[in-house]
């Protein structure tokens, strides 16, 4: 029996997966940061640089100043950054050198974990971003095998990439990421052995404790963690599963951020863990109590409560997450073509085929099935191709996984659209870039005015310091008072219920 | 809810605006009241009105591991699972059991009782002979009386708690100094 | 730390509660007598009835190994700076938060503090110990009359008598060391240099064993009888290179004893010839700390017990930022119109002002037992404003609108304080009170009404 640690993704993979990745601002976070400190998770994924954007165009506050109040509220647990290495905040690729710039500047914010995510699994760029955080001097950096189902993602093929990131010394850890929920236990049982096989052969390099006659490498097996969603209820049996195969730490979520699409509730994981013999060396009190604060917080908020899912066979084989299928169904309905919702379903399929299986994980999923509702609606497949479609097949979200198949790749590069985003020139360095800008700006701001808008930037700065407190218990008062300068006229409130009693009066000048 | 200063602030940036002289907010732990003054400014009056909790004796003393999910200050722990660190981050505290003396713990967790009913005489006092099978003490859970025996032969050397004060399943309860 | 004990009362107790429950960790708050019902144990998640003193190290540390803590937070006040509870603590695997043992004894007494400064580099007040009478005398000569009779055991403003002649120093010892055996337990004495118009100034340090930070500092010299009844953050009219100076050497101070906690050293300030003496050490958190909050932003309950964990500081000097201005008054249960006679009782009305820059730390509300015994605080309100005048105006409406009734409190006192102009002129020094004081006593017969009226007429006000 195992000892288990925890990866909180609530603040970023919850958020993201059930709010929108706009539900939780620098007051909400940092309201619960000291206690979720204090829980005895092994990290928290806590952001990304789409999350970092959010910050400043939705909520207006800086991102930077939120990495850094968090890791001081919450010193001993290190903060995740989840990435892929090629963009940073807008969709377009950034050039290298400002990658590390972002990875330096995160890196004394108060990053220390870093993850590599690139869901086609271009090898070469994953180790190029690993090295890049281990020079900008991230403690901890976790490679991702970002798991699917398709003829091409088999246990050899994930095993391959297990043994290149054995080799790497710049990754620490593997995780398997599975986005759309989709790895059963049956397939766990095969795939976990054979990626820690791979693991296993693991070199790193002498450590300062080692004992020198080990000679110049040390072998050891490069832990392995778990980050499924929930999204057809697998994930809570596979977390099991997982932890019976050696898989080190599970990914999990608290409260109304865990469930549904995003990943399996924290205390129903410990609970299940313990039930089967295996540790986990949480603060169970803790635990309770940061789930209960963002329950409460989703109340106060109107925010939905993530619920157990119900299983749906057909969705391990379209994989189409229900937010793009329910777009997609709407599109259809707009144009009377409601009925050829299932055509479009097959032609999801094909096109994911032809397209050297993307893993349906954003942008994919919309790519895939926009260009599968064009090959319905038009005369020939391929009539229509999105920019973003011509982009994936030029290799601007990186190396398609397996080959795009010749002719559709034809089809689509030859048209005159293809030309010009070919010759779209590469991305502008640092310097380029700062003589753009206004002189003497710091490197954070700079980085966020060389991939945003300046009105967006502009009006962050302008908003002021962000808010640092947050109580969801109040919120419906001040809600309430808030609501009641649209009703003038009222002369006094009274509110009763059990345990709470709310009144309002003109009063006695005195 | 719990209310801090910060909390008040925010209430009142509201209420400032608003035609209203008076808030009065209530909840079982907590009363609020918020009243605007002739001079534009505002005064606050609290009144706190959660009932205090003893702390039951914790499972911890003597070095004993704390008992799973005790973590939970008032009512006490869950059953122990055979030596089982649970996962409340160590044993704090640490002072040793005596030398010489052996401890009469709770069996379960519960209000400790010194005498069988009220009004009646302790079970024992400080320098009580005791056998192994003498009563010394009740522990009562749920409404329900549990015995607890003295488990070795020697003299009352210290009773630990006080009468009807609460207690963690393992607390110690009081030292017996061991005849020789 | 899961679990810590408080073994304090009163509005510290709900002040380190406050911040524990931010930061999730559990408070069992030892309680004696009736303190077992005041706001402070409804407060905290338990309770631990220690029977009838606070000043029990033995009792406090069986609380804490009872009730399953892991840490023990002394307070101020009480056993806050006991070598014997922080060594007690350690030897029970007990977290102390504060200072080392070692620590605690370097500056807690008197005496070995003085030599301490005098090492690390810091001008003291010209004075020493007191040996034969003969030597007194000489001593006193020395450093010039007048002369103060310090304990070596005491600190926070007791065990001091100001001795203005030769003729009256021997008496003035005889009684002091008496006084000092009785009161602290160490008759041991020292003379200072009675410094008349001086500014009593300290600088809150954070240290972590290693590394040393100054995180402001304040003005405390609106005393009686060396008790503070005001104090402001920063300390106001004192030249950038003073304030530089004083600050650098608290700093040094605290580097020189690889200080560890939160601490406060205190200085005696001659503002007007840029002078500057090392007074003591106060190795505690001090009732005074939320005006260096207000300024700061920081929450100095929440880096002692990041301390306390082991941690490095997780700020650097520069990283500490100082906006604003803030007052804080200790609104006490005394009258002033009697001597400052304490006034237990029961608070019968307990009505605070609210508003931008207030806050209010107290333990307090409508039935709170005032027991005798204890020390006379009964609220601190502290103001805060984006500089002095705008502090000041705010205090005065804030402190119009205290209306605590049930037992006499300072309240009025602090109202003509405020409203006095040379109080609002700012940098006034340790004799100002005294002298406000008899002003108003002085006034107050002329106009044919006695002080008792006078401050009654006051607390009904506000």
């Amino acid at each position: 029996m195992a000892d288990i640690e925890l990866v909180d993704t609530s603040l970023r993979d919850g958020n993201q997966s059930l709010w929108g990745a706009t539900g939780l601002t620098t007051a909400h976070i940092l309201q619960i940061a000291p206690v979720m400190d204090r829980v005895g998770f092994r990290a928290l994924d806590f952001t990304s640089s789409t999350h970092m954007g959010i910050s400043v165009r939705t909520h207006k506050e800086d991102p930077w100043e939120l990495i850094r109040l968090t890791h001081a509220a919450a010193p001993h647990t290190p903060l995740q950054f989840i990435g892929s290495g090629l963009r940073f905040i807008s969709w377009e690729p950034v050039h290298p050198d400002l990658i590390r710039l972002a990875y330096d500047r995160l890196v004394v914010a108060g990053m220390s974990r870093f993850v590599v995510l690139d869901p086609m699994h271009d090898m070469e760029a994953v180790l190029r971003t690993a090295r890049m955080l281990r020079r900008a001097g991230a403690r901890e950096i976790i490679a991702a095998l970002t798991y699917t189902i398709s003829a091409v993602h088999t246990d050899d093929f994930y095993a391959g990439l297990a043994g290149q990131m054995a080799a790497c010394p710049d990754i620490d850890r593997v995780y398997v990421k599975d986005p759309a929920g989709l790895l059963t236990p049956e397939a766990a049982r095969t795939l976990i052995p054979a990626v820690r096989a791979r693991l296993g052969e693991a070199v790193l390099a002498l450590g300062d404790d080692d004992p020198p006659e080990s000679g110049s490498l040390r072998r050891n097996t490069k832990p392995l963690e778990l980050h499924s969603h929930c999204t057809i209820g697998l994930s809570p049996l596979t977390c099991l599963a997982a932890a019976d195969l050696g898989v080190a730490a599970l990914h999990t979520a608290c409260g109304s951020l865990a469930n549904g699409t995003s990943l399996p509730n924290a205390e129903r994981v410990v609970a299940n863990l313990r039930e089967l013999g295996h540790t986990v060396d949480i603060d169970d009190r803790l635990l309770a109590r940061v789930a209960g604060y963002f329950t409460d917080l989703a109340l106060a908020e109107s925010l939905p409560a993530g619920q157990p899912r119900e299983y749906d066979a057909s969705f391990l084989r379209h994989q189409v997450a229900g937010g793009v299928m329910t777009t997609t169904r709407r599109q259809l309905d707009e144009l009377g073509l409601g009925d050829r919702f299932g055509a479009v379903m097959d032609e999801v399929s094909r096109v994911r085929a032809e397209l050297g299986y993307p893993i349906m994980v954003t942008p994919f999923p919309q790519i895939v099935c926009g260009q599968a509702l064009y090959n319905v609606l038009g005369n020939e497949r391929y009539q229509h191709v999105s920019d973003q479609a011509i982009r994936y097949v030029l290799g601007r979200f990186g190396r398609p996984t397996a080959a795009v198949d010749p002719d559709v790749a034809d089809r689509i590069l030859s048209r005159p659209r293809a030309r010009e985003l070919t010759a779209e020139p590469p991305p502008a360095s640092p310097a380029e870039l700062r003589r753009r800008l206004p002189a003497r700006i710091s490197d954070e701001e700079f980085l966020l005015r060389a991939t945003m808008p300046a009105g967006e930037v502009d009006a962050m700065l302008a908003a002021g310091p962000a808010r640092r407190h947050y109580n969801p218990g109040l919120k419906p008062v001040l809600d309430l008072l808030a609501g009641l300068r649209e009703r003038p006229g009222m002369s006094g409130l009274v509110i009763d219920k059990p345990g709470f009693r709310l009144e309002l009066r003109e009063g006695t000048r005195q | 809810m719990d209310l801090t200063g910060d909390d008040v602030q925010d209430i009142l940036s509201l209420l400032d605006g608003l035609p209203f002289g008076e808030l009065h907010l209530q909840t079982a732990r907590f009363s609020l009241t918020l009243r605007r003054t002739a001079d534009g400014g505002w005064t606050q009056e609290t009144q706190i009105r959660s009932e205090p909790t003893i702390a039951p004796a914790a499972a911890t003393v003597a070095g004993e591991a704390t008992v799973p999910g005790g973590g939970a200050v008032p009512g006490g722990g869950g059953v122990p699972e055979g030596g089982a660190v649970p996962g409340g981050g160590g044993v704090p505290g640490g002072g040793a059991v005596p030398d010489g003396l052996r401890a009469v713990r709770a069996p379960l967790p519960g209000t400790f009782y010194r005498a069988p009913m009220p009004g009646a005489p302790p079970f024992v006092d400080t320098g009580s002979s005791v056998e192994p099978d003498t009563v010394v003490a009740i522990i009562e859970t749920m409404k329900l009386m549990n015995s607890v025996c003295a488990g070795v032969r020697g003299t009352v050397a210290e009773i630990l708690l006080a009468d009807a004060q609460p207690a963690e399943q393992g607390a110690a309860l009081m030292w017996i100094r061991e005849d020789p | 730390m899961r679990r810590v004990l408080i073994a304090n009362r009163g509005e510290i107790a709900v002040r380190v509660v406050r911040t524990c429950r931010a930061l999730g960790v559990e408070t069992v708050l030892t309680v004696a007598g009736a303190d077992r019902d005041a706001v402070p144990a409804r407060l905290a998640d338990a309770v631990a009835p220690i029977g009838a003193s606070y000043l029990d190290a033995d009792a406090v540390v069986r609380a804490a190994l009872t009730a399953g803590a892991d840490a023990v937070h002394p307070g101020y006040g009480f056993l806050a700076e006991s070598p014997r509870l922080a060594r007690a603590c350690d030897a029970a695997g007990l977290v102390f938060i504060g200072p080392t043992a070692e620590q605690l004894g370097a500056v807690g007494d008197k005496l070995a503090a003085r030599d301490h400064a005098t090492a690390a580099g810091l001008p003291v007040v010209p004075g020493g110990a007191v040996g034969s009478r003969a030597e007194a005398t000489r001593l006193a000569d020395q450093i010039g009359w007048p002369v103060l009779v310090k304990a070596a055991g005491g600190g926070g403003g007791r065990g001091l008598r100001a001795v203005a002649e030769p003729a009256q120093l021997d008496a003035a010892i005889e009684r002091a060391t008496a006084e000092a055996e009785a009161a602290f337990g160490d008759p041991r004495l020292y003379l200072e240099r009675l410094v008349t118009s001086g500014r009593h100034v300290e600088v809150q340090l954070l240290g972590d064993g290693e590394r040393v930070i100054c995180l402001g500092d304040r003005d405390c010299s609106v005393q009686r009888r060396y008790q503070k009844l005001l104090e402001e953050a920063p300390a106001p009219l004192l030249d950038d290179g003073l304030r530089s100076g004083i600050r650098r050497a608290a700093v040094a101070f605290g580097r020189h004893l690889g200080y560890r906690g939160l601490g406060t050293v205190e200085f005696l300030v001659d503002a007007r010839r840029g002078d500057f003496y090392f007074l003591e050490m106060n190795a505690r958190i001090q009732v005074e700390h939320p005006v260096t909050e207000a300024i700061s932003g920081l929450d100095l309950v929440a880096e002692q017990i990041a301390v306390a964990e082991g941690g490095p500081l997780r700020l650097a000097q520069d990283d500490v930022r100082l906006a604003g201005h803030a007052i804080e008054c200790r609104i006490n249960a005394e009258d002033p119109g009697q001597g400052f006679r304490p006034s237990p009782g029961t608070v019968t009305r307990a009505v605070f002002p609210a508003g931008p820059g207030i806050r209010v730390d107290t333990h307090v509300q409508a039935g709170s037992a005032v027991p005798p015994g204890y020390d006379s605080l009964l609220a601190k309100l502290i103001v805060t404003g984006r500089d002095r005048a705008q502090a000041l105006a705010r205090l005065r409406g804030a402190l119009a609108r205290c209306e605590i009734e049930g037992v006499a409190t300072t309240a009025a006192l602090h109202a003509a304080l405020a409203a006095d102009p040379e109080f609002g002129r700012g940098g006034a020094d340790t004799g100002y009170l005294a002298r406000f004081l008899a002003r108003r006593a002085g006034t107050a017969v002329r106009a044919g009404v006695t002080d008792k009226k006078a401050a009654a007429a006051g607390a009904r006000r506000g």
